[in-house]
């Protein structure tokens, strides 16, 4: 079998979500299938500045061939017409600009991977939203599997993206509640769909004391592993620890792991560590007491996987989807809404050794369950082989007239993505449709 | 701050959130949100600025100090300017004021006087507003900063209750954690506690009649006993170190109930 996987940016020392997991998924399938990564010159993902040298690399044992973007992203440019088509009615026409503008803008990838399709299996597209998976899936839909990566953002009320998803072979989803969102916002119930996530490399030793020692934290602690921005709900979370620690002066420190954006405040129980490498992270990850995961929009939470692969439990903001359905269907994870519920939930994660304990246990059968790499891979390799035994369904739809196309009749992208139902997808042994607390809005 | 009691080895986390939402609901109370707070506060403020509500000596006082000690206000009209009681003399003035404009514009002077006497009058209005507010400020500080000593003591006499129980919860669940052979401190509910008492009664009452059997000249060797002989010897270790110690113990009961963790803790080490 032969895999193309296309992804925006590629690279060894790219921590970016979507592009990790393309890494990942596409050095574990290697072990069972010829896997080309065909990617941008790329590095930075806000500028799609061409920092790579164009032509073919080899990363980890897997090929890489790269091609330059052809126009940087402007972001005043982009910002323009990001306010156009997700705040106003607009046309066909406006959305096109936008993904022209959002970028990475390639072309020459988008031309060699369609020139190559017959010599791949099937190309594997990482994030849906970006120029190459939108202009790939349309010129090759009979071999495109989609990784969607989406979060719940305007960007899947955009028009464009409704056939997309509705003519590729395939959806790789990172969760339920993303396949929820997506088959609700574009009826793509047809396409065949499997939630498969992705994997970690976790070590299968750690050593926390050691870590203890290099950092010089000797008190218990939450700890908090991600980019530290307004975006990732930390601006909240310094908000709540300041309190909590007001509140309970012995209790919990709280370890910032990851580079800032916004400025960390100062406080003695408030420890920032910068970004660290994979050793380090994962012995903070060992020694923590738990984990904190304050973002509103994910599409996936790698650390909270890795957090539970490690056995330690996550508390996560209950305003995000995603991590409040991974909480409840792993039985291994709290979750928070409001400062009181934020507090109260770390003090009994906190003070209750037993419970700390066994939520950790329950995440770590949760993750060995679901997102260990032997389960991963077996997903991937199962749904190839039934996409390869069966005819494609569903066709490209095309894409309207010239004067059509102009029509400003499509609703605000933000309008549209209001309308989709939010909520966890629990199973459907513990859905309860009249759920006051709004838990259950929707049944797997 | 009550301790969450977890019932089974199967946690429920939708569950425990359950319980922490009753937690925080019970604990309105007497601990008030963010919004509730807000609201209350506006509420007071609002009645601070009805001057019915109040009645407030220093208010008098204040008044009386304020009417000895201030100018009266002075009224500044269009005409200020040019009065004076001599008819003719007003007469003059009138008929040399388009003179006097040629030197110099009053109008704006005497807009502004005309203000600031209004202002003045205005300011004098907010006065008695100012200084009930002022005064219900005062007692409600008195008033907030006793209960802020009480509640200081309070939580004095609570921490060192709550550092106490730390320590003997602590010592409970390392003895019960790290103690060699004792089986799994956290065992699911299967109502078998009260059968495993019931079980080491019977099983005493037996070892009792042995013990009376044997003293009563039988003399058998135990291991070469009847037919229950054998398969009970089997048993007994289980049960001496095994169910009926833990069932003992704290931690083992159908439900345990958790405590906080000391901050100078042992560390944990990770499941992997």
């Amino acid at each position: 079998m032969k895999l193309a996987v296309v992804v925006q940016r590629y690279g060894a020392d790219i921590n970016g979500g979507a592009e990790l997991h393309a890494r990942y998924i596409a050095e574990r399938l290697s072990r069972h299938a010829s896997v080309e990564v065909i990617t941008t010159c790329a590095r930075d993902y806000v500028t799609w500045k061409n920092e790579w040298p164009a032509g073919v690399d080899q990363i980890n044992g897997v090929t890489v061939r790269r091609f330059p973007v052809s126009r940087e992203r402007h972001p005043i440019d982009f910002g323009r017409r990001s306010i156009r088509v997700f705040d106003r009615m607009h046309s066909v026409a406006d959305e096109l600009r936008w993904l022209e503008s959002e970028g990475p803008a390639s072309p020459a990838l988008v031309r060699h991977v369609e020139r190559a399709a017959a010599d791949f299996d099937f190309v594997l597209l990482f994030s849906y939203r970006y120029y190459h998976a939108w202009h790939l899936a349309r010129r090759i839909p009979h071999k495109a599997v989609i990784v969607p990566t989406a979060e719940r953002d305007p960007a899947v009320g955009l028009g464009i993206f409704g056939p997309l998803f509705r003519g590729v072979r395939a959806l790789m989803y990172n969760s339920p509640e993303e396949r929820a969102m997506i088959q609700r916002a574009s009826g793509n119930q047809a396409v065949p769909g499997i939630v498969v996530g992705v994997g970690s490399d976790v070590p299968s030793r750690t050593d926390p004391a050691r870590f203890r020692r290099t950092f010089g934290i000797h008190r218990p602690f939450a700890i908090y592993i991600g980019r530290i921005d307004e975006n990732k709900g930390c601006g909240e979370l310094f908000g709540y620890f300041r309190r909590y620690a007001a509140a309970f002066p012995r209790g919990l420190d709280l370890v910032l792991v990851g580079n800032a954006i916004i400025d960390v405040p100062r406080h003695p129980r408030i420890h920032h560590l910068g970004f660290l490498n994979d050793r380090d992270k994962f012995d903070a990850l060992a020694a923590s007491d738990l984990l904190i995961m304050p973002s509103y929009y994910e599409s996936l939470s790698m650390v909270a996987l890795e957090a539970w692969a490690l056995g330690r439990p996550v508390l996560a903001n209950g305003r995000c989807d995603v991590l409040k359905g991974q909480c409840i269907r792993s039985n291994a994870g709290l979750y928070y809404e409001s400062y009181e519920e934020f507090v109260e939930s770390l003090y009994a994660l906190e003070s209750n050794g037993p419970l700390n304990t066994r939520l950790g246990r329950n995440g770590l059968e949760f993750f060995e369950r679901h997102y260990a790499w032997p389960v991963i891979e077996r997903k991937y390799l199962a749904t190839f082989e039934q996409l390869a035994k069966r005819q494609p369904v569903a066709s490209m739809e095309a894409l309207p007239g010239w004067f059509a196309r102009r029509q400003r009749h499509l609703e605000p992208a933000r309008d549209v993505l209001a309308r989709i139902p939010s909520g966890a997808v629990l199973p459907a042994n513990k859905a309860r449709p009249n759920d006051p607390e709004g838990d259950a809005r929707r049944s797997a | 701050m009550s301790d969450l009691s977890i019932r089974s080895d199967n946690v429920d986390v939708e569950q425990i959130m359950r319980q922490i939402r009753a937690r925080i609901r019970e604990k309105r109370g007497v601990d008030y949100t963010e919004e509730e707070i807000r609201e209350l506060a506006n509420v007071k403020l609002e009645k601070f600025l009805d001057p019915k509500g109040v009645r407030s000596d220093l208010l008098q006082q204040y008044r009386q100090a304020r009417e000895a000690s201030l100018p009266p206000n002075y009224k500044f009209e269009d005409t200020t300017l040019f009065e004076t009681h001599r008819g003719l003399l007003r007469f003059m003035r009138k008929l040399l004021n388009p003179i006097l404009k040629l030197f110099f514009n009053p109008n704006p002077l005497i807009e502004a006087l005309h203000i600031q006497s209004k202002l003045n009058e205005s300011h004098a209005a907010m006065e008695p507003l100012h200084y009930e507010l002022m005064h219900n400020l005062v007692i409600e500080l008195t008033r907030t900063s006793i209960e802020v000593k009480n509640l200081k003591m309070r939580l004095e006499s609570m921490a060192s209750r709550l550092d106490f129980d730390e320590r003997r919860a602590r010592a409970l669940e390392g003895v019960v954690q790290y103690r060699p052979g004792a089986t799994t401190p956290l065992q699911p509910p299967t109502g078998a506690n009260d059968l495993d008492v019931e079980g080491n009664e019977r099983r005493q009452r037996r070892r009792r009649r042995r013990g009376r059997r044997r003293g009563s000249g039988f003399g058998r060797d135990e291991s070469h006993g009847g037919p229950g002989g054998p398969a009970l010897a089997r048993n007994e270790p289980h049960a001496d170190s095994g169910a009926p110690s833990s069932a003992g113990s704290p931690q083992s009961a159908q439900e345990s109930t958790f405590e906080p963790r000391d901050s100078d803790a042992p560390e944990r080490t990770p499941e992997s």
